[in-house]
């Protein structure tokens, strides 16, 4: 899991936060994802949660044409040479 | 820019607890909070705004969705709504509060809304007052409509279905100077260039000599003898804090000032507060073009269609970087991945109802709870929508389609009568001298349209009204001269 992920759900309220790292835990073993299969919600928050971390890879993201990295660089610069806050 | 010592903060220490007295204390710093506190300070109130989020830095912020997330949001962005079905409710946190992560997106109060209040609130809004508020908050947030440019294919895609039907649309208003388009609005414009308030009235309020405590709880309001006295709470380092205060406005959000005024053991003589939640329940659909969209590129949510207005249905376009999409989209496994691998041509549209449906806000330990259930009106108004959005892809030539899955209203509602809501028509809490409210839960009905505007003109009109009205003589030093904003 990404640190920004772990991020992510430490600051989700405590009832969220413990499913959501069950859901993680259940759908990495092969039997937690079998139960998941006959459990469609849950296997459908399971896999966006592992999207959200897989997709904001930057090499994963750079592949797809969005470079945080790059956004953040303009941002700042724009910032610094218009006197923005 | 002179330094202007902060009129709001003659500070002592008291037994170990930090005591501030002020002409006003304003509890919270977004939408409602930050506009009253700067109008406040400029007509020579001495104010203390306290912030129960920090100031985020536009240094840190990274346009990477989970991290921002994390740190912008309350809860994380995973604030849940308890009901069938539940709804995230992402609300900021911090000096802006929602402002610092919403879209930007400015609607004035419809014409029709204002007319419902009246006649079913008995709420004297007429549109020539409210206007001068409007326009004033628009000066203040440089608020202009979208270029086609800026708006990124993404909007260039609703735009070609629109036309096509021959639906009514548009190019959206936004609060934004020198936007460049980096598509992350709701993740920390890394431009500044979004003017929400933390950027904008927070600034005004502080060189107008107001004090600025971020990291502070407020825990209780305090009232006596039917009179605001002023508040009660703990301040970054955990030190009790205690605001005196002859006025107090709270502008917490429609999620948490019904909890503070509970917690606070202010009367509730109408049984409406933390009732009549409405929230504007959203959803989006997905389609794959034939080209290049590159949602996140440009203004994100850029374009509307009001053809369904009258039905309660807003579509408006909506995007975020590759994180954002493959957590909504409703596919497994390779069909995800199949969906992902062409992210550059996937576009969205999302779909905003204005609800019938009516949920509430209740205090748990000191916890917002919130029910809320859609009704069944609601339900046929998102199938509706949902259908309309087909269509307009279908015009603009989309391939394939697929559906995934906010704006908190009304709990403190405005009302002319006692007995009917929580506030009067110029926002005073019923039945307490010198409680205000400047925040959504005023809002008495669902508007249709993204609500900011409509709070910080609210907001404006409150601050405008105590500084020239009854309650001035609470207030230490004349006003400066304001442009007029009848009430």
């Amino acid at each position: 899991m990404s640190a920004n992920l772990d991020g992510f759900i430490a600051a989700a309220p405590r009832p969220q936060r413990a499913a959501m790292k069950l859901l993680l835990a259940l759908a990495c073993r092969p039997r937690g994802a079998a139960l998941l299969a006959r459990l469609p919600l849950a296997q459908q928050l399971a896999r966006s949660l592992i999207a959200l971390g897989l997709y904001d890879e930057p090499s994963v993201a750079r592949a797809l044409g969005w470079d945080a990295d790059a956004v953040v660089a303009r941002g700042r610069e724009l910032r610094r040479a218009e006197g923005r806050p | 820019m002179a330094h202007v010592p902060a009129r709001g903060g003659r500070m002592r220490v008291h037994a170990g607890e930090r005591r501030l007295d002020a002409d006003f204390c304003v509890v919270g710093a977004g939408a409602g909070g930050a506009v009253a506190a700067a109008e406040l300070a400029e007509g020579g109130a001495r104010v203390v705004v306290l912030e129960q989020g920090p100031w985020h830095d536009p240094n840190t912020f990274t346009a990477r969705p989970p991290q921002m997330l994390g740190r912008l949001y309350r809860d994380g962005g995973q604030t849940l709504t308890l009901g069938s079905p539940p709804i995230l409710l992402p609300l900021g946190r911090g000096l802006g509060g929602t402002t610092l992560v919403n879209s930007g997106t400015c609607f004035r109060t419809p014409p029709h809304v204002l007319e419902r209040w009246a006649r079913d609130f008995g709420l004297e809004l007429d549109g020539q007052s409210m206007d001068a508020c409007f326009e004033r908050v628009e000066r203040a947030l440089s608020v202009a409509t979208v270029t086609p440019q800026l708006a990124g294919a993404n909007a260039g895609v609703a735009r070609r279905g629109a036309e096509r039907l021959g639906w009514s649309h548009g190019y959206l208003r936004r609060n934004a100077r020198g936007c460049v388009g980096s598509g992350v609005c709701v993740y920390g414009c890394p431009t500044s260039a979004k003017q929400h308030t933390g950027i904008t009235y927070i600034p005004r309020a502080r060189a107008a000599g107001a004090l600025i405590e971020t990291g502070a709880d407020v825990r209780e309001v305090v009232v006596q003898g039917r009179r605001a006295r002023g508040v009660v709470a703990r301040d970054d380092r955990g030190r009790r804090l205690r605001v005196r205060a002859p006025a107090v406005i709270l502008a917490c959000g429609t999620i948490h000032t019904p909890v503070l005024m509970d917690a606070s053991g202010i009367p509730d003589p109408s049984g409406q507060r933390g009732r009549n939640l409405s929230l504007h329940p959203a959803t989006a659909a997905l389609a794959l073009m034939d080209e290049v969209v590159e949602m996140a590129r440009g203004v994100p949510q850029s374009f509307f269609v009001d053809e369904f207005a009258q039905h309660g249905i807003m579509l408006e376009t909506i995007a975020g970087p590759p994180a954002y999409v493959a957590a909504s989209l409703p596919l497994d496994g390779a069909a995800h991945a199949a969906a992902m691998a062409r992210y550059r041509e996937l576009a969205q549209i999302g779909l905003m109802v204005s609800d019938a449906s009516c949920g509430r806000v209740q205090s748990l330990r000191g916890r917002p709870l919130i029910r809320y259930d859609l009704d069944e009106v609601d339900v046929a108004k998102f199938r509706t929508g949902l259908g309309r959005i087909e269509q307009l892809f279908d015009a603009a030539g989309a391939r394939d389609l697929k559906l995934l899955g906010f704006h908190p209203l009304g709990t403190a509602r405005a009302h002319a009568s006692a007995a009917g809501g929580v506030t009067d028509g110029d926002l005073a809490v019923h039945g307490v001298r010198g409680l205000y409210i400047a925040d959504g839960s005023v809002v008495p009905s669902a508007l249709g349209v993204n609500p900011q505007l409509t709070i910080m003109a609210l907001a404006t009109r409150l601050a405008l009204s105590l500084l020239s009205g009854e309650s001035a003589a609470v207030v230490s030093q004349p006003s400066q001269e304001r442009s007029p904003c009848p009430s």
